[in-house]
């Protein structure tokens, strides 16, 4: 359930993105793959590489999503600017 | 064949069809399942044994073995089918009691004769026959010398193991708590079983701790019960050397019988014969027994003398006769048969008789899911999916009729041919009607008038283009009919995976879905096109009103694509929401995932929540989930369901008795979902999720491009999230219904994307100097009202499924009503959006865009807009016509010469480039400023673009002249 808290979130924040020029890596759907794989890993990391069971589940384990997501969308952003993408403005 | 042969022979054919239908409808009868018609099922793990090993084979024979002992109780349309690798899902219509069903069908039947005595080990582990506190003496087996579980168990574990060859196991594992010295759990074969036993358990008692320790009796010995101790850990049990004398293959012609000879007692036994080597081992056996007494007679009452054989059943002695040795010096002549008497009553003994005359199975067999609908509740729901089945297929046919004219009057009429198709077809393959199934068979209802609605607005598009009625029905079944193809092979697709990875009761969802999408194909495009080619020329299609399409339609032309980012922060918020409820409230988890039992009362007095509750504490039940439930398959309002641990059948009855009681009778189902069954639908549900992704994207990669595949797929996540959020929101329960739901939306929203993206596909090369964006714009607006029509005529018969389906498919329609609405939303709003970002990152669209912009004072407006009259579209169909070669190329390295370029980039609209870029190797990467040249012309074909047709030869027509 934690998985889904997580991952749910995580593409919940990726929609936000599109607000930023888009240079990230691999385009919206690198930004896409980065957010949901980071919020997840984040939240796997604060749990210590566990996954709670379904009873500790909370409203705080959706919200641990937020980090791991934003933390995926700058690192696939920075990638990108490495990798000299320029911003498509749509 | 001309196009009216062609219509007459599809007509023809298709009435053929009909009268067929007909005949089978009025001749066959209608199969339908459990949840329809009352009745018990059950589903059965397979395990080893020490004779055989879960193989196909093995499994096989089960049921075969199952299915024959189903036949001799009676039950009429009974279905044993086996799900993945060792399960067995049985299907008892009629039968209420899920706990006789599992002893008539499930119980293993293992019958052996042992020479009692001798084999009876005492104290040591040592055999001691005429010691009567080992063996009982002359009431052997009942229980006199028996001893406590614990100790039984404690003793043959101290014995030394065997390997004669006679041996019926491999050993055994129990749990024991030595402190209280009780057995907690066991006999299981594997030390793995008996931990998967303590698991399952809902005894909180039974669970490894300090005080407990796992106890393995050795190969060789066997504990079994004393007569009436069977399942009775408070009974009394014997130690036996593990040799028995004869097996139940040995046995034949079991028969009930009663006990009518000289002196008999008129009761109920089952007698038998024996096979030839069971009669050769019988005589020697019981002249052993009767030597043996009369060795140990030494005058007075010979009763005290008399030696025994046991006949154990399933680890339990069902009878310990003894063999008189002066009647019978030389054994009993095995040629008139044997046998068991005593304790029987007539049922008992034909349940005794039947189980030997079918065998024993050759595996274990443990329930891991049960459940019981009674008959009424069966009826009420079969009415109320009728009803709803009825309800959909109207309210579908009044938007045909309202939206399309006569267009739509033929639309009905191939839903009624459609309608009556599948009532065929169920009849005659036979397909096992579920509740599930007329879910599936509604939701194809919508499925068929999608692929009408999608046919008929490209018709009124190319009747607003000003082509004639006949023309514009050719153009659009050639136009509409590819996405009607990719649409229905994704939906095939996803239903096929259904069928195969899911549970029993889910798959007749999927085949109903599946054959719904290949019958409506027939329908829906080649019936409907040929009557509309029929009628194209005559005066009812005479108008275009007659098609709904009188006047030019003023598209709505909306910057889709600009306002995606307002749409995509709608989805995040909605999706955020989703993750909260879903992070505070959790998936509320049904039992079929969870295990335990579920328990349907309708009450017939009023009660409440609380007061049900007190009735079930004096039961353990305190924790129950109980809530009331309304529908119209109640007759009253006095329905609830109480979700518990597993109840075992025993718990079942005492749950039944003390709400009669209470509350003054009832009608009751039940469903008991053990944890391995729980998971295994878990899993199932996962790895269909997975294949269906994967086989519907490859399938779309391959149609379209890789890069329309992936926002397919972010838009399907974002659906399922979706309604993943809405369900922990608001609290509704996930059952395997819910699964079929989820995979439904998957398909559906496919259906919708792809609809949209086969515009866009179409438009590419129609728009060769427009942005990305502009060609998406376009599409959506071409699209929109399609996607809206295919929606909403797929959402009307969900809202008869919920409104009008009862308590069972309200869930599973609302979980669909959800997928739809999303799958729309996103198709438009995600998908096309994800798409156009993507590409307008591509080196050629972003010059493109770029070169637009610079002409538009740096704006890029959302639809492309015709300078100075110049064209903006090029007519494709015109294009790919064939034409000679103008001239030779100048160079020979060239492949087309500088005339033909021209030409090319003439047709196309691209003068300007033209002067610019003198012949076709020119470098579209790199354009000159204000340059068109931005894509080759290879560029604007997509993968499935016909080939251009060779120019035809001359035909030699020296041949066959």
């Amino acid at each position: 359930m934690a998985i889904l808290a997580w991952v749910t979130m995580g593409i919940a924040i990726w929609h936000f993105a599109i607000y930023v020029p888009d240079r990230y890596w691999g385009g919206i759907v690198g930004s896409f793959v980065f957010a949901a794989f980071f919020s997840v890993l984040f939240g796997f990391a604060l749990t210590g590489f566990t996954i709670p069971p379904q009873d500790d589940v909370t409203l705080l384990t959706a919200l641990e999503g937020i980090p791991g997501a934003l933390i995926g969308l700058g690192l696939s952003y920075f990638i990108g600017v490495r990798k000299g993408n320029v911003a498509v403005h749509v | 064949m001309t196009n009216r042969r062609r219509n007459l022979f599809i007509l023809l054919f298709i009435a053929g069809l009909i009268a067929a239908s007909a005949f089978v409808v009025a001749t066959k009868p209608t199969k339908l399942g459990l949840d329809l018609k009352g009745g018990t099922s059950l589903v059965f793990q397979a395990k080893p044994t020490k004779q055989s090993q879960v193989t196909a084979d093995s499994v096989e024979r089960t049921i075969e073995i199952m299915r024959d002992r189903i036949d001799k109780f009676g039950v009429a349309e009974p279905e044993i089918q086996r799900t993945g690798t060792d399960q067995i899902d049985v299907s008892l219509p009629g039968v209420e009691n899920a706990d006789q069903a599992r002893n008539q069908v499930g119980k293993t039947a293992q019958m052996y004769f042992y020479d009692y005595e001798p084999n009876v080990l005492g104290p040591g582990c040592k055999p001691d026959p005429t010691n009567q506190s080992v063996t009982g003496g002359p009431s052997a087996g009942n229980g006199t010398g028996a001893l406590s579980q614990y100790d039984a168990v404690r003793r043959a574990s101290t014995c030394k193991p065997t390997n004669t060859g006679k041996e019926t196991t491999r050993g055994a594992y129990y749990l024991v708590n030595t402190k209280t010295e009780k057995v907690l759990a066991g006999p299981a074969e594997t030390r793995a079983d008996l931990t998967a036993e303590v698991e399952a358990s809902k005894d909180k008692t039974v669970a490894e701790g300090p005080d407990t320790e796992v106890v393995k009796i050795p190969q060789g010995t066997v504990v079994v019960a004393a007569e009436g101790s069977g399942g009775n850990p408070a009974g009394r049990y014997y130690v036996l050397k593990d040799q028995p004398a004869l097996g139940g293959l040995d046995i034949k012609n079991p028969e009930q019988n009663f006990d009518s000879g000289p002196g008999g007692t008129g009761a109920p036994n089952v007698t038998f014969d024996f096979t030839d080597k069971g009669k050769k081992a019988w005589q020697e056996t019981t002249r052993e027994i009767a030597q043996r007494g009369q060795e140990n007679f030494f005058g007075g009452s010979a009763n005290n003398a008399f030696q025994h054989f046991a006949i154990v059943l399933d680890d339990e002695i069902i009878s310990a006769p003894y063999i008189d040795f002066q009647q019978n010096p030389d054994g009993i002549d095995a040629a008139n048969g044997s046998e068991i008497s005593g304790g029987f009553t007539i049922k008992s003994a034909q349940n005794l008789a039947n189980l030997l005359k079918t065998g024993a199975l050759p595996i274990r067999l443990e329930l891991i899911s049960s459940s019981q609908v009674s008959a009424t509740l069966g009826k009420q729901a079969l009415d109320q999916g009728l009803i709803a089945g009825i309800a959909g297929l109207i309210l579908v046919s009044l938007f045909l009729l309202l939206f399309y004219r006569v267009l739509g009057v033929v639309a009905v009429g191939a839903l009624a041919v459609y309608s009556l198709f599948m009532f065929a077809m169920i009849k005659l393959i036979p397909i096992t009607m579920t509740l599930p199934g007329i879910a599936g068979l509604i939701l194809t209802i919508g499925v068929a008038a999608d692929a009408n609605i999608v046919i008929f607005e490209r018709v009124k598009e190319e009747v607003r283009a000003g082509r004639s009625i006949p023309v514009a029905i050719s153009q659009g079944y050639k136009k509409g009919l590819t996405a009607i193809v990719d649409a229905n092979v994704v939906t095939f697709m996803v239903a096929f995976i259904l069928f195969i990875l899911a549970t029993a009761g889910v798959k007749g969802f999927a085949f109903t879905l599946g054959i719904g999408v290949i019958v409506s194909f027939l329908t829906a495009v080649l019936l409907t096109q040929a009557v509309l080619g029929a009628l194209g020329r005559t005066r009812v299609m005479g108008h275009p009103s007659a098609l709904g399409a009188q006047s030019t339609r003023q598209r709505f032309r909306w910057d889709y694509m600009g306002r995606s980012k307002t749409f995509f922060a709608l989805s995040g918020l909605i999706l955020a929401i989703g993750a909260l409820a879903i992070g505070n409230k959790g998936l509320n988890l049904g039992i079929d995932f969870t295990s335990g039992s579920r328990v349907v009362a309708e009450l017939n007095q009023s009660a409440t929540e609380s007061e049900i509750r007190d009735t079930l504490t004096p039961l353990g039940l305190r924790k129950a989930k109980i809530q009331r439930i309304s529908g119209a398959e109640f007759r009253s309002n006095e329905a609830f369901q109480i979700s518990t641990e597993t109840l075992e059948p025993a718990e079942r009855g005492q749950v039944e008795q003390a709400l009669n009681k209470e509350f003054g009778g009832g009608t009751y189902s039940f469903q008991t979902i053990g944890p391995t069954f729980g998971n295994t639908v878990a899993k199932g549900a996962i790895i269909a999720i997975i294949a269906s992704l994967i086989v519907i994207s490859s399938y779309i990669a391959l149609r379209f491009e890789w890069k329309f595949a992936v926002p397919v797929l972010i838009a399907v996540v974002h659906d399922l999230l979706i309604t993943a959020g809405v369900y922990a929101l608001f609290g509704f329960e996930v059952t395997t219904a819910t699964v079929a739901a989820l995979l439904t939306i998957l398909g559906y929203s496919l259906y919708d994307t792809i609809i949209v993206f086969d515009r866009v596909r179409e438009n590419i090369p129609r728009m060769p100097r427009a942005a990305f964006s502009q060609i998406l714009n376009r599409s959506m607006s071409e699209v929109l009202m399609r996607s809206l029509a295919t929606s909403f005529s797929t959402l009307l018969p969900i809202l008869a499924l919920l409104f009008f389906g009862g308590e069972t498919l309200k869930d599973f329609a609302f979980a669909l009503a959800i997928g739809v609405l999303s799958g729309t939303y996103s198709s438009i709003f995600i998908a096309t959006p994800v798409l156009m970002h993507w590409k307008e990152a591509e080196p050629v669209w972003r010059k493109r865009r770029a070169r637009v912009a610079l002409a538009n004072a740096g704006e890029v407006p959302a639809y492309v807009t015709a300078a100075g009259g110049a064209a903006t579209e090029v007519d494709i169909d015109e294009a790919k016509k064939p034409r000679r070669r103008l001239t030779a190329p100048d160079d020979p390295n060239m492949t087309v010469g500088r005339e033909e370029f021209q030409e090319l980039v003439g047709d196309l609209g691209l003068e300007d480039e033209a002067k610019q870029a003198p012949t076709a190797t020119a470098e579209p990467d790199e354009p000159e400023p204000g340059s068109g040249a931005d894509l080759r012309p290879e560029d604007l074909v997509m993968k499935d673009e016909p080939k251009t047709p060779k120019p035809k030869r001359a035909r030699n027509r020296r041949h066959g002249r």
